[in-house]
Formats: structure tokens, C-alpha cells, sequence
């Protein structure tokens, strides 16, 4: 592992003990009032990895993969049962008051800011609690309310402002001490379209203009390729795949999607490992899988029914190369 | 603690007491019900003398040592209702990442909502016990009332930090709170001096922080002498030092309960 890495990981493992499922019936209930029987859920296992400075890591899992364990054991707030987990340097179980100065986080469900309080309010509060020098502080709250096109916002009180807009706040707040590292945890969720794209756009441009190492938790693909340029990717609190997005998908990208807008109203295309997805109104859409017939075979068939006007070729959504990871791995056949 | 801590918590008080600035409505509702539960007890007093039953002290009194004990409660804010919330919806994760005492922070925060809470509540007692007495304590009972029940209203805070802290383990402390509520009631003397009790439920008190923080810096205004200052400013610092104590402990155990059981 470089020794200048922003984080790392070796071996790191953490597991709950948890509370058996409730039996049934008054006599089993009355028990486990008393008994209390519980059982051990590893959420992390023995999870390596290492992020250089600066770089920006989509961090995917699907639900009770152990994201989140991950990234409370890296912000310091829980202690791993094993392993070792270095952030810039320090360790965040042992030195998390000095990590807390170096690290933000944005939990896209929770809210730090003053519910009835524009968001200025919390600003001021954060500049005192991360200890900068006031006037440097107030500098920075104009420099990123600029940045995240805040204007007027940072005088309304929150409880007024869209989820948006209060996510841009949130994410300024959380990068007013000027973090050498940002922990966001679904930092999209729930925005529209349009909101997305903003948030996306500004820590693309933040991560870009200051050098934060982004690790972003996501289920919205959108956030992964729009922000991050590598995927480490986990289930059960095991690593299944780590490394640069467009690598992920050239591994699982089994197939491709074609859309021909043909002379001929409709085409017959009855090839191996062809799938016809839509057909009809001089357009068909296909999925191709390449290790069966090459896309080159698949032309030339639709060429001999007719003329193509158009063509165009795309791969498939990610959700789907991250499903197919998934189910690669169930059948413990994930390449390396 | 260096110039630059205090700063850190004394900015939280200092947004808590803007938030209540701004939360009006929630103060106005104490004042209200603060002068009707003044207004209802005078009467009740007033008629128990007229009717000439006996009644162990005089009615006036009664009346501002209620004033007392309720501003004292009343000021309290009830900061456990906030900490359970931020526990149910995950939002103390922002809370225990910022390089800040947790306990130290939500006091803070708390102390800032008492700051605001107990000058108005304050006044309303003063008020509603003049005109429905018509009479005021002397002044050296007031300036002893007054500290010393700030000082109580802000263990009561403390306690209620450690109520809240109960929902890092049972998600719902209401019926906790409720049982509390019942004790400080009964064994703090809030409608009536402890020493109107049965003896057993005095000696019974006598073990609780109760009595130290309702009846005892309430009941200066009874004239009595039945408490001295130094009494009184040696009982709040045990049991503040007790609530610290206690509070500082189940934050530890919280936290490692939720490193060992997830959360």
C-alpha cells in the first residue's frame, strides 16, 4: 500500500452481536424477555483497500453490505473488532477528535443543520466547533456559498428551503473546515433530476479545485459515474470488486445495447444470443451479447433485410453491471 | 477548560437560544398554562382558609413556593425529546463525529433553551404570584430563590440529557420520562412542602436528588429557615456531581453499546 494513502485498509472486520428473531407464542415471548438470546451478524470482513489523495471512490454495495459500518469505523465513530484502518494518517478509533478536524461527512438522510435557523446560523456554529479563526471562517462561507450558488439561502430558515437546496447547504457545511476528506453517504437521494445533477456537478468541481478525496455510498448509478472514477464494490462486508469504473463494466459488460432505425418497418433478427427489446415504427432495439455473435454479425444480418438510417450503440446501464456483479457473486465466481 | 472549549459549547447555547427565540409560540404556551396552574392553586388556597380548614402554612406562601417550584420545572427545557429524535433519525451520527464532547454539546445546547426559557417563566411567577397574592416574599427570600433554582432548573437539564441518552438503548423514553415526571411530583414537593408529607415519603425523599431540586430552594420563600444557603448550594453540587457522573457513564456505555450491537 503507498505509504501517502488518504485511507487504508487491511483486514478490517466488524461484527454486532444482535438480538435473535422473537419466537412465537406467549410462553417463547415470556422468555426471551429474560433470556436474551442473541447472535453475531459480521458486517465487515476483512476488508482491504487503499484511496490515494484526491481520488474519488464510488463505495457500492447493495443494502446490508456493510457501507455504512465501513464508513462509521473510517469517521471514527465505531471500533473495528480487528484489522487496521488508517484515515490521513491517523487512526479513528484511537485519534478521532484530530481526524474529526480533517474529515467532513454528509449522510444524505440526516441533517445537521438548525431545523428553524437559516443555514448561516449552523455555519457560525461549525466555524466555532472546528475551531477556525472568524474571519477566515467567514471567508470561506462566502467563497462556498458562491460555489454552491447558496445566494439568499443562508438567511432563510432550513424548515423553508427544498430538499435541493438544503443538501447544498448541507454539503457546505460539511466542507467548511476545509476537509482533506469527504464521506458521502447517498448524498442524492431522494432529489430530482435536475438537483442531482447540480449536487453531482459541485462536488465533482469541489474535489477537483481543493484535491478532497471523495468516498461516496450510493444506490444511484447516476452518482458513481458522474462524480467517482473507481468503484470498490462489497456484499456481506467482503470486497468483490475494486477498481476503475470503466473497467467495471468492460468486466461485466456481457452485452451491448443496439437501437437500429431501419427502411423496413420491422426486422427479423433471430441470432444467437440476440435479444429483441423493442420492435416496430422502423426501430429495434437489441441486446447483443458479444462473447455469443459479434455486433459485426448482427449488422450484416440486418443489412441483408434492408437498409439501416441509423445506428446507435450503448452499453448497458450500470444498475445492470452492478446487478450482474451481485449475481456473479452468489455463484462465487467473481474475476479478479 | 482553555478560553477557545468554552467558546465551542458556549456557541451551542448560543444557537439553542436563538432557535428559542424563534420557537415563540412553545414559551408563550408555558406562560399561559404557568399563570391558569398560579390562578387555579391561589383559589385553592384562598377557599381552604376561608372555609377555615387548617392549612400548614399560610396561603400566600403556598402560593410563591408553587411560583417557585414550577418555574424551576418549567425551565427546564425538555432536551430528551430532541436527543431521542436525532437518535431515532440517525442524525446524532453528526453529532458524535464533530470533534465535541456529545454529552457537553447537548447540555450546552440545553443550557441555551433554560437561559431563555427561565427569565420569561421567572417573570410570570413574580407576576401572577403578586397579583393573585397581592403580596411578594422579602427580597433576601427572592435573590436566594432565584440562583439557587437556576442552578436546580440546570440539573433538572442534565437529567434530562440522561434521560434522552436512555434511547440509545429503548428507542422510546416517554414512559421513562413519565415515571420521573411522577417521582419529581410526589418526592420533590412540587404542589406542596415535603414537610406537609407523611414521614415516610419525607424520609424516602431524602435519598433522591427530588427534594434538592424543587422543594428544597423553593421552600425559602415560606420563611421557614428550615434550609440554609450553604445547604442548599452543598445539596445542588452533589447531585450535579452526582448527574454528571452518572450522565458521563451512560454515555460510554451507549456508545460501546453501539459499537458492540450496531445502531
Amino acid at each position: 500500500m503507498p505509504r501517502a494513502a488518504a485511507v487504508e485498509l487491511d483486514q478490517l472486520s466488524k461484527s454486532f452481536r444482535v438480538r435473535r428473531a422473537r419466537s412465537t407464542g406467549v410462553a417463547a415471548r415470556l422468555r426471551d424477555l429474560f433470556s436474551g438470546e442473541t447472535q453475531t451478524v459480521c458486517a465487515v470482513d476483512k476488508l482491504s483497500f487503499s484511496i490515494a489523495p484526491g481520488e474519488r471512490v464510488a463505495f457500492i454495495g447493495p443494502n446490508g453490505a456493510g457501507k455504512s459500518t465501513t464508513l462509521k469505523m473510517l469517521a471514527g465513530i465505531l471500533q473495528p473488532d480487528a484489522g487496521d484502518v488508517r484515515v490521513l494518517g491517523l487512526v479513528p478509533s484511537r485519534q478521532r477528535r484530530q481526524l474529526a478536524f480533517q474529515i467532513g461527512t454528509v449522510f444524505g438522510q440526516r441533517s445537521q443543520l438548525w431545523y428553524q435557523l437559516p443555514p448561516r446560523d449552523t455555519f457560525e456554529l461549525l466555524g466555532r466547533v472546528y475551531e477556525v479563526d472568524a474571519p477566515e471562517h467567514r471567508r470561506r462561507i462566502d467563497a462556498l456559498s458562491s460555489v454552491f450558488d447558496l445566494g439568499t439561502l443562508v438567511n432563510t430558515p432550513v424548515r423553508h428551503l427544498s430538499l435541493g437546496e438544503r443538501m447544498r447547504c448541507e454539503i457546505v457545511a460539511s466542507l467548511l473546515h476545509s476537509p482533506r476528506m469527504l464521506f458521502l453517504d447517498e448524498p442524492t437521494i431522494g432529489l430530482d433530476v435536475s438537483a442531482k445533477a447540480t449536487i453531482r456537478e459541485l462536488l465533482w468541481t469541489q474535489s477537483e479545485q481543493e484535491r478532497v478525496t471523495l468516498l461516496l455510498t450510493s444506490h444511484d448509478t447516476g452518482d458513481m459515474e458522474r462524480v467517482c472514477t473507481r468503484a470498490i464494490v462489497i456484499n456481506h462486508g467482503r470486497l468483490l470488486w475494486d477498481g476503475p469504473i470503466a473497467a467495471l463494466r468492460r468486466s461485466y459488460l456481457k452485452a451491448k445495447r443496439v437501437t437500429l432505425w431501419s427502411e423496413a418497418e420491422h426486422l427479423e433478427l433471430t441470432l444467437p444470443g440476440v435479444r429483441v427489446l423493442s420492435s416496430g415504427a422502423y426501430r429495434t432495439e437489441l441486446e447483443i451479447a458479444l462473447e455469443i455473435t459479434p455486433l459485426g454479425q448482427v449488422v450484416d444480418a440486418a443489412l441483408r433485410q434492408t437498409a439501416i438510417r441509423d445506428m446507435a450503440i450503448e452499453d448497458a446501464p450500470l444498475d445492470e453491471v452492478i446487478r450482474a456483479l451481485y449475481a456473479t457473486a452468489a455463484t462465487g465466481s467473481v474475476p479478479s | 477548560m482553555s478560553a477557545g472549549t468554552i467558546a465551542k459549547y458556549a456557541a451551542f447555547s448560543r444557537i439553542s437560544a436563538t432557535q428559542a427565540g424563534r420557537e415563540r409560540n412553545e414559551l408563550y404556551g408555558r406562560m399561559a398554562f404557568f399563570a391558569v396552574i398560579l390562578g387555579v392553586f391561589s383559589s385553592l388556597w384562598r377557599a381552604v382558609a376561608e372555609a377555615g380548614m387548617p392549612v400548614a402554612a399560610d396561603p400566600k406562601s403556598l402560593v410563591w413556593y408553587l411560583a417557585a417550584t414550577e418555574w424551576i420545572l418549567l425551565s427546564a427545557p425538555p432536551i430528551h425529546l430532541e436527543i431521542q429524535e436525532a437518535i431515532r433519525r440517525g442524525d446524532v451520527v453528526y453529532r458524535l463525529g464533530h470533534p465535541a464532547s456529545y454529552v457537553l454539546a447537548e447540555f450546552a445546547t440545553g443550557f441555551g433553551l433554560l437561559a431563555v426559557r427561565a427569565p420569561f417563566l421567572g417573570l410570570t411567577a413574580f407576576l401572577c404570584a403578586f397579583a393573585f397574592t397581592g403580596w411578594t416574599p422579602p427580597l433576601s427570600a427572592l435573590l436566594i430563590v432565584v440562583p439557587f433554582g437556576f442552578v436546580a432548573s440546570t440539573v433538572i437539564t442534565a437529567l434530562y440529557l440522561g434521560i434522552g441518552l436512555l434511547a440509545f438503548w429503548l428507542q422510546d423514553v416517554a414512559p421513562v420520562y413519565w415515571v420521573w415526571q411522577k417521582l419529581m411530583f410526589v418526592l420533590g414537593g412540587l404542589m406542596l412542602p415535603l414537610e406537609l408529607y407523611p414521614a415516610f415519603i419525607q424520609r424516602a425523599a431524602a435519598f433522591t436528588p427530588f427534594p434538592s431540586l424543587l422543594a428544597a430552594p423553593a421552600s425559602v420563600v415560606l420563611g421557614t429557615n428550615a434550609v440554609t444557603p450553604g445547604a442548599l448550594a452543598r445539596n445542588l453540587v452533589i447531585w450535579s456531581g452526582v448527574t454528571a457522573i452518572a450522565v458521563s457513564w451512560m454515555f460510554r456505555r451507549a456508545v460501546s453499546t453501539v459499537t458492540i450491537n450496531g445502531g
